[in-house]
Protein backbone atom coordinates (compact mmCIF):
# COMPACT_ATOMS: atom_id res chain seq x y z
CA UNK A 1 0.00 0.00 0.00
CA UNK A 2 1.33 3.07 -0.78
CA UNK A 3 1.90 5.35 2.01
CA UNK A 4 1.57 9.50 1.79
CA UNK A 5 4.97 10.98 2.48
CA UNK A 6 2.58 13.51 4.71
CA UNK A 7 1.52 10.69 7.00
CA UNK A 8 4.69 10.80 9.12
CA UNK A 9 3.58 14.44 10.26
CA UNK A 10 0.01 13.38 11.70
CA UNK A 11 1.03 12.82 15.06
CA UNK A 12 3.14 15.79 15.06
CA UNK A 13 0.23 17.57 13.59
CA UNK A 14 -2.14 16.15 16.55
CA UNK A 15 0.17 16.50 19.73
CA UNK A 16 1.08 19.64 18.72
CA UNK A 17 4.96 18.90 18.20
CA UNK A 18 5.14 20.25 14.47
CA UNK A 19 6.88 23.71 13.52
CA UNK A 20 4.41 26.63 12.55
CA UNK A 21 5.77 25.58 9.08
CA UNK A 22 5.67 22.16 8.64
CA UNK A 23 1.81 22.57 10.24
CA UNK A 24 0.95 25.19 8.08
CA UNK A 25 2.18 22.69 5.15
CA UNK A 26 0.09 19.79 6.23
CA UNK A 27 -2.94 21.60 6.97
CA UNK A 28 -2.76 22.62 3.47
CA UNK A 29 -2.01 18.62 2.48
CA UNK A 30 -5.22 17.67 4.20
CA UNK A 31 -7.20 20.14 2.28
CA UNK A 32 -6.23 18.17 -0.62
CA UNK A 33 -5.56 14.65 0.28
CA UNK A 34 -8.58 12.36 1.31
CA UNK A 35 -6.62 9.82 2.24
CA UNK A 36 -4.19 11.80 4.41
CA UNK A 37 -7.27 13.72 6.01
CA UNK A 38 -9.41 10.27 6.77
CA UNK A 39 -5.96 8.96 8.87
CA UNK A 40 -5.98 12.46 10.33
CA UNK A 41 -9.72 11.77 11.62
CA UNK A 42 -9.26 8.36 12.69
CA UNK A 43 -6.18 8.94 14.56
CA UNK A 44 -7.33 12.11 16.43
CA UNK A 45 -10.39 10.21 17.85
CA UNK A 46 -7.65 7.42 19.15
CA UNK A 47 -5.48 10.17 20.83
CA UNK A 48 -8.61 12.36 21.85
CA UNK A 49 -9.54 9.07 23.12
CA UNK A 50 -6.36 8.15 25.47
CA UNK A 51 -6.07 11.89 26.13
CA UNK A 52 -9.48 11.75 27.63
CA UNK A 53 -9.37 8.33 28.93
CA UNK A 54 -5.55 7.14 30.06
CA UNK A 55 -7.15 4.51 32.53
CA UNK A 56 -7.86 2.09 30.00
CA UNK A 57 -4.18 2.25 29.34
CA UNK A 58 -2.85 3.49 32.74
CA UNK A 59 -3.85 -0.49 34.41
CA UNK A 60 -1.74 -2.09 32.48
CA UNK A 61 1.18 0.41 32.38
CA UNK A 62 2.25 -1.20 36.11
CA UNK A 63 2.82 -4.08 34.36
CA UNK A 64 6.02 -3.40 32.25
CA UNK A 65 8.17 -5.69 32.26
CA UNK A 66 9.66 -4.23 35.13
CA UNK A 67 8.67 -5.00 38.68
CA UNK A 68 7.12 -2.57 40.45
CA UNK A 69 10.02 -2.65 43.53
CA UNK A 70 12.27 -1.70 40.69
CA UNK A 71 10.22 0.81 39.05
CA UNK A 72 9.48 2.75 42.01
CA UNK A 73 13.90 3.02 42.54
CA UNK A 74 13.80 3.86 39.35
CA UNK A 75 11.35 6.51 39.54
CA UNK A 76 12.89 8.17 42.45
CA UNK A 77 16.53 7.83 41.03
CA UNK A 78 15.05 10.02 38.55
CA UNK A 79 14.27 12.54 40.72
CA UNK A 80 17.39 11.53 43.82
CA UNK A 81 20.82 11.03 43.91
CA UNK A 82 21.04 8.69 46.73
CA UNK A 83 22.14 11.75 49.18
CA UNK A 84 19.25 13.70 48.38
CA UNK A 85 17.05 10.88 48.94
CA UNK A 86 19.02 10.42 52.55
CA UNK A 87 19.22 13.82 53.07
CA UNK A 88 15.23 14.46 51.94
CA UNK A 89 14.40 11.24 54.55
CA UNK A 90 16.16 13.34 57.27
CA UNK A 91 14.48 16.12 57.04
CA UNK A 92 11.21 14.65 56.73
CA UNK A 93 12.08 12.60 59.99
CA UNK A 94 12.93 16.19 61.99
CA UNK A 95 9.91 17.59 60.44
CA UNK A 96 7.99 15.27 61.60
CA UNK A 97 9.47 14.92 65.10
CA UNK A 98 8.37 18.80 65.40
CA UNK A 99 5.14 18.42 64.31
CA UNK A 100 4.82 15.63 66.77
CA UNK A 101 6.42 17.93 69.27
CA UNK A 102 4.11 20.90 68.31
CA UNK A 103 0.84 19.60 67.44
CA UNK A 104 -0.35 18.20 71.01
CA UNK A 105 0.52 21.63 72.89
CA UNK A 106 -0.86 23.44 69.67
CA UNK A 107 -4.33 21.30 70.90
CA UNK A 108 -4.18 21.94 74.37
CA UNK A 109 -3.92 25.88 73.01
CA UNK A 110 -6.61 27.74 74.33
CA UNK A 111 -8.77 30.46 72.88
CA UNK A 112 -7.41 33.38 72.93
CA UNK A 113 -9.08 36.10 75.30
CA UNK A 114 -9.01 39.95 75.85
CA UNK A 115 -8.25 41.51 78.89
CA UNK A 116 -7.95 44.97 78.30
CA UNK A 117 -7.97 46.80 74.87
CA UNK A 118 -4.39 46.20 74.60
CA UNK A 119 -4.09 42.85 76.25
CA UNK A 120 -4.89 40.12 74.58
CA UNK A 121 -4.38 36.59 76.29
CA UNK A 122 -4.80 32.71 75.25
CA UNK A 123 -6.37 30.90 78.27
CA UNK A 124 -9.26 29.78 79.74
CA UNK A 125 -11.15 32.28 82.07
CA UNK A 126 -11.04 32.55 86.28
CA UNK A 127 -14.46 33.09 87.86
CA UNK A 128 -14.33 35.50 90.17
CA UNK A 129 -16.43 35.21 93.24
CA UNK A 130 -16.33 38.83 95.56
CA UNK A 131 -15.89 41.07 94.89
CA UNK A 132 -17.84 41.85 91.93
CA UNK A 133 -20.50 44.60 92.70
CA UNK A 134 -20.09 47.43 94.30
CA UNK A 135 -19.02 47.22 98.15
CA UNK A 136 -20.41 49.30 101.31
CA UNK A 137 -16.91 48.87 102.80
CA UNK A 138 -13.62 48.31 101.88
CA UNK A 139 -13.62 44.21 101.38
CA UNK A 140 -11.16 41.96 103.74
CA UNK A 141 -10.92 39.21 101.49
CA UNK A 142 -10.86 38.13 97.33
CA UNK A 143 -12.22 35.00 96.26
CA UNK A 144 -12.38 33.39 93.13
CA UNK A 145 -13.57 29.85 91.55
CA UNK A 146 -10.71 27.26 91.77
CA UNK A 147 -9.30 25.87 88.46
CA UNK A 148 -7.49 22.61 90.07
CA UNK A 149 -4.87 21.31 91.95
CA UNK A 150 -0.81 23.11 91.87
CA UNK A 151 -2.21 26.21 90.38
CA UNK A 152 -0.55 29.21 91.49
CA UNK A 153 -2.44 32.50 91.73
CA UNK A 154 -1.47 36.06 90.91
CA UNK A 155 -4.27 38.61 91.92
CA UNK A 156 -3.67 42.35 91.84
CA UNK A 157 -5.97 45.33 92.77
CA UNK A 158 -5.38 48.98 91.44
CA UNK A 159 -7.09 52.04 91.80
CA UNK A 160 -5.05 54.17 89.23
CA UNK A 161 -2.17 52.55 89.57
CA UNK A 162 -1.16 49.10 91.29
CA UNK A 163 -2.24 49.04 94.91
CA UNK A 164 -1.65 45.74 95.75
CA UNK A 165 -0.27 42.27 93.67
CA UNK A 166 0.68 38.76 95.78
CA UNK A 167 0.28 34.97 94.97
CA UNK A 168 -1.48 32.10 96.41
CA UNK A 169 -1.89 28.60 96.24
CA UNK A 170 -5.21 29.27 97.59
CA UNK A 171 -8.96 30.65 95.80
CA UNK A 172 -9.28 33.16 98.50
CA UNK A 173 -6.52 35.80 100.04
CA UNK A 174 -7.55 37.77 102.67
CA UNK A 175 -6.60 41.57 102.91
CA UNK A 176 -3.13 42.49 104.64
CA UNK A 177 -4.50 45.32 107.06
CA UNK A 178 -2.02 48.03 105.38
CA UNK A 179 -3.20 47.49 101.61
CA UNK A 180 -6.67 47.95 103.40
CA UNK A 181 -5.74 51.18 104.74
CA UNK A 182 -4.86 52.40 101.29
CA UNK A 183 -8.53 51.35 100.18
CA UNK A 184 -10.71 54.35 100.92
CA UNK A 185 -14.44 54.92 100.46
CA UNK A 186 -16.09 56.83 97.54
CA UNK A 187 -12.80 55.06 95.10
CA UNK A 188 -13.44 52.68 92.20
CA UNK A 189 -10.96 49.78 92.40
CA UNK A 190 -10.53 47.02 89.83
CA UNK A 191 -9.03 43.74 90.30
CA UNK A 192 -7.85 40.19 88.19
CA UNK A 193 -6.40 36.84 89.19
CA UNK A 194 -4.38 35.23 86.90
CA UNK A 195 -3.28 31.23 86.89
CA UNK A 196 -0.12 30.00 86.73
CA UNK A 197 1.16 26.10 85.80
CA UNK A 198 3.61 24.28 87.68
CA UNK A 199 6.30 25.00 84.66
CA UNK A 200 5.32 29.14 85.71
CA UNK A 201 3.38 29.21 82.39
CA UNK A 202 0.09 31.76 82.34
CA UNK A 203 -2.59 29.10 82.21
CA UNK A 204 -5.87 31.41 82.72
CA UNK A 205 -6.72 35.03 83.62
CA UNK A 206 -9.78 36.44 84.91
CA UNK A 207 -11.45 39.64 83.60
CA UNK A 208 -10.81 42.76 84.74
CA UNK A 209 -13.54 43.56 87.70
CA UNK A 210 -14.49 46.83 88.96
CA UNK A 211 -16.01 47.63 92.31
CA UNK A 212 -16.59 50.91 94.34
CA UNK A 213 -16.28 51.42 97.69
CA UNK A 214 -18.93 53.53 98.57
CA UNK A 215 -18.87 56.45 101.51
CA UNK A 216 -21.79 54.60 103.47
CA UNK B 1 -30.66 24.31 -23.19
CA UNK B 2 -28.86 27.32 -24.20
CA UNK B 3 -31.16 29.49 -21.35
CA UNK B 4 -28.54 28.38 -18.84
CA UNK B 5 -24.74 28.34 -19.55
CA UNK B 6 -23.39 24.83 -18.92
CA UNK B 7 -20.51 26.07 -16.96
CA UNK B 8 -23.34 27.15 -13.94
CA UNK B 9 -24.25 23.90 -13.54
CA UNK B 10 -21.13 22.65 -13.60
CA UNK B 11 -20.96 25.82 -10.71
CA UNK B 12 -23.68 24.36 -8.55
CA UNK B 13 -22.61 20.54 -9.13
CA UNK B 14 -19.20 21.65 -7.78
CA UNK B 15 -20.82 23.37 -4.55
CA UNK B 16 -22.95 20.36 -3.94
CA UNK B 17 -19.99 18.43 -3.98
CA UNK B 18 -17.39 21.01 -2.17
CA UNK B 19 -20.45 20.98 0.96
CA UNK B 20 -19.96 17.25 0.94
CA UNK B 21 -16.21 16.82 1.06
CA UNK B 22 -15.08 20.12 2.76
CA UNK B 23 -17.23 20.78 5.87
CA UNK B 24 -15.50 17.92 7.53
CA UNK B 25 -12.32 19.49 6.74
CA UNK B 26 -12.75 22.86 7.30
CA UNK B 27 -14.89 21.47 10.93
CA UNK B 28 -11.55 19.59 12.08
CA UNK B 29 -9.14 22.35 11.25
CA UNK B 30 -11.86 24.91 12.91
CA UNK B 31 -11.84 23.06 15.88
CA UNK B 32 -8.09 22.15 16.20
CA UNK B 33 -7.58 26.21 15.80
CA UNK B 34 -10.56 27.29 18.36
CA UNK B 35 -10.95 24.00 20.55
CA UNK B 36 -13.55 21.86 19.90
CA UNK B 37 -15.30 22.82 22.76
CA UNK B 38 -16.17 26.41 21.95
CA UNK B 39 -19.64 27.11 21.00
CA UNK B 40 -18.53 29.30 18.11
CA UNK B 41 -17.02 26.08 16.13
CA UNK B 42 -20.46 25.78 13.98
CA UNK B 43 -21.28 29.04 12.93
CA UNK B 44 -16.96 29.76 11.89
CA UNK B 45 -18.05 26.93 9.59
CA UNK B 46 -20.79 28.07 8.22
CA UNK B 47 -19.60 31.64 7.49
CA UNK B 48 -15.89 29.89 6.21
CA UNK B 49 -18.76 27.70 3.81
CA UNK B 50 -20.58 30.82 2.58
CA UNK B 51 -17.58 32.55 1.89
CA UNK B 52 -15.70 29.74 -0.41
CA UNK B 53 -19.33 29.27 -2.41
CA UNK B 54 -19.50 32.99 -2.57
CA UNK B 55 -15.93 33.56 -3.93
CA UNK B 56 -16.46 30.83 -6.04
CA UNK B 57 -19.61 32.05 -7.80
CA UNK B 58 -18.56 35.09 -8.48
CA UNK B 59 -15.17 33.96 -10.37
CA UNK B 60 -12.63 34.66 -8.00
CA UNK B 61 -11.41 31.26 -7.42
CA UNK B 62 -9.80 31.11 -11.02
CA UNK B 63 -8.15 27.71 -11.24
CA UNK B 64 -4.80 28.54 -10.14
CA UNK B 65 -4.51 26.75 -7.19
CA UNK B 66 -6.34 23.07 -6.30
CA UNK B 67 -9.15 23.81 -4.93
CA UNK B 68 -8.06 22.25 -1.48
CA UNK B 69 -5.57 24.80 -1.23
CA UNK B 70 -8.20 28.11 -2.26
CA UNK B 71 -10.41 26.68 0.54
CA UNK B 72 -7.76 26.03 3.14
CA UNK B 73 -7.15 29.85 2.42
CA UNK B 74 -10.18 30.67 3.00
CA UNK B 75 -10.50 28.60 6.24
CA UNK B 76 -6.95 29.95 7.37
CA UNK B 77 -7.57 33.60 7.04
CA UNK B 78 -11.41 33.14 8.46
CA UNK B 79 -9.35 31.45 11.89
CA UNK B 80 -6.75 33.62 11.84
CA UNK B 81 -9.16 37.00 11.85
CA UNK B 82 -11.79 34.96 14.56
CA UNK B 83 -8.55 34.44 16.92
CA UNK B 84 -7.54 38.36 16.44
CA UNK B 85 -11.28 39.20 17.12
CA UNK B 86 -11.44 37.05 20.03
CA UNK B 87 -8.36 38.22 21.59
CA UNK B 88 -7.19 42.10 20.12
CA UNK B 89 -4.78 42.51 22.72
CA UNK B 90 -2.73 39.64 21.60
CA UNK B 91 -0.14 39.69 18.32
CA UNK B 92 -0.69 35.89 17.74
CA UNK B 93 -3.02 34.24 19.83
CA UNK B 94 -1.89 31.11 20.97
CA UNK B 95 -3.71 28.11 19.35
CA UNK B 96 -5.66 26.29 22.35
CA UNK B 97 -4.65 22.76 23.63
CA UNK B 98 -7.36 20.41 21.63
CA UNK B 99 -6.74 18.26 25.01
CA UNK B 100 -8.24 17.12 27.01
CA UNK B 101 -12.46 17.77 25.49
CA UNK B 102 -14.79 17.74 27.88
CA UNK B 103 -17.77 18.32 26.15
CA UNK B 104 -17.77 15.20 23.77
CA UNK B 105 -20.98 14.60 22.04
CA UNK B 106 -23.01 12.26 21.80
CA UNK B 107 -21.44 10.78 18.74
CA UNK B 108 -17.88 11.52 19.65
CA UNK B 109 -18.56 9.32 23.31
CA UNK B 110 -19.69 6.60 21.02
CA UNK B 111 -17.01 6.87 19.31
CA UNK B 112 -14.55 7.19 22.13
CA UNK B 113 -16.28 3.95 23.91
CA UNK B 114 -15.53 1.84 20.77
CA UNK B 115 -12.02 2.88 20.88
CA UNK B 116 -11.79 2.75 25.01
CA UNK B 117 -13.55 -1.05 24.03
CA UNK B 118 -10.82 -1.35 21.19
CA UNK B 119 -7.63 -0.33 23.15
CA UNK B 120 -8.08 -2.81 26.05
CA UNK B 121 -8.34 -5.68 23.37
CA UNK B 122 -4.71 -4.60 22.99
CA UNK B 123 -1.99 -6.75 24.31
CA UNK B 124 -0.04 -4.91 27.44
CA UNK B 125 3.10 -4.15 25.17
CA UNK B 126 0.72 -1.85 22.79
CA UNK B 127 -0.97 -0.29 25.52
CA UNK B 128 2.26 0.55 27.03
CA UNK B 129 3.59 1.85 23.69
CA UNK B 130 0.45 4.16 23.18
CA UNK B 131 0.33 5.44 26.52
CA UNK B 132 3.88 6.64 26.77
CA UNK B 133 4.03 7.74 23.36
CA UNK B 134 0.48 9.46 22.75
CA UNK B 135 -0.61 10.34 26.37
CA UNK B 136 2.60 11.20 27.94
CA UNK B 137 3.51 12.76 24.47
CA UNK B 138 7.20 10.93 24.67
CA UNK B 139 9.23 11.05 21.83
CA UNK B 140 10.03 7.64 20.08
CA UNK B 141 13.49 7.44 21.89
CA UNK B 142 12.03 8.26 25.46
CA UNK B 143 9.82 5.58 24.66
CA UNK B 144 11.99 3.32 23.86
CA UNK B 145 14.20 4.06 26.97
CA UNK B 146 11.27 3.43 29.22
CA UNK B 147 10.42 0.27 27.80
CA UNK B 148 13.84 -1.08 27.26
CA UNK B 149 12.96 -1.27 23.80
CA UNK B 150 14.78 0.54 20.43
CA UNK B 151 13.09 3.21 19.09
CA UNK B 152 12.23 1.60 15.82
CA UNK B 153 10.34 -1.00 18.12
CA UNK B 154 8.53 1.46 19.36
CA UNK B 155 7.19 3.13 16.36
CA UNK B 156 6.53 -0.71 14.90
CA UNK B 157 4.64 -0.99 18.33
CA UNK B 158 2.43 2.05 17.68
CA UNK B 159 1.87 1.80 14.19
CA UNK B 160 0.86 -1.74 14.42
CA UNK B 161 -1.54 -0.92 17.50
CA UNK B 162 -2.88 1.60 15.30
CA UNK B 163 -3.65 -0.93 12.73
CA UNK B 164 -5.11 -3.16 15.65
CA UNK B 165 -7.62 -0.66 16.93
CA UNK B 166 -8.50 0.49 13.38
CA UNK B 167 -9.52 -2.82 12.48
CA UNK B 168 -11.10 -3.54 15.33
CA UNK B 169 -13.42 -0.57 14.99
CA UNK B 170 -13.46 -0.87 11.14
CA UNK B 171 -12.40 2.96 10.70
Amino acid sequence: MRKCKFEDMIDGYLLNKLSERDKELFEEHYFNCPACFEELQARSLIINTIKNHPEVLVSEEASLKVPLATRLKRELAAFFNVRQLAMTGVISLIFLAVIIAVVPKRQALLPDFTLTDTETVRGSSITLISPVIDMNQVPSFFEWKKLGENVEYQISISNHELLWKTTTKENRVVLPDEVKAKMVPGERYSWQVKAFGPDGSLIAVSSRVQFLVSTK
Amino acid sequence: MRDRPPDKLRVEEDIKELMVRYRPIITFRVRKAIGAQNTDCDDLVSEILSQVVEKISSGEFRGESSLGTFVYTITSRRIIDYIREKTRVMKFAPEPEPFPDPQETLEQKEMSEKVQAALEKLKPKYRNALYLYYYQELSREEAAARLGISPRKVSELVNYALKLLRKEMKI
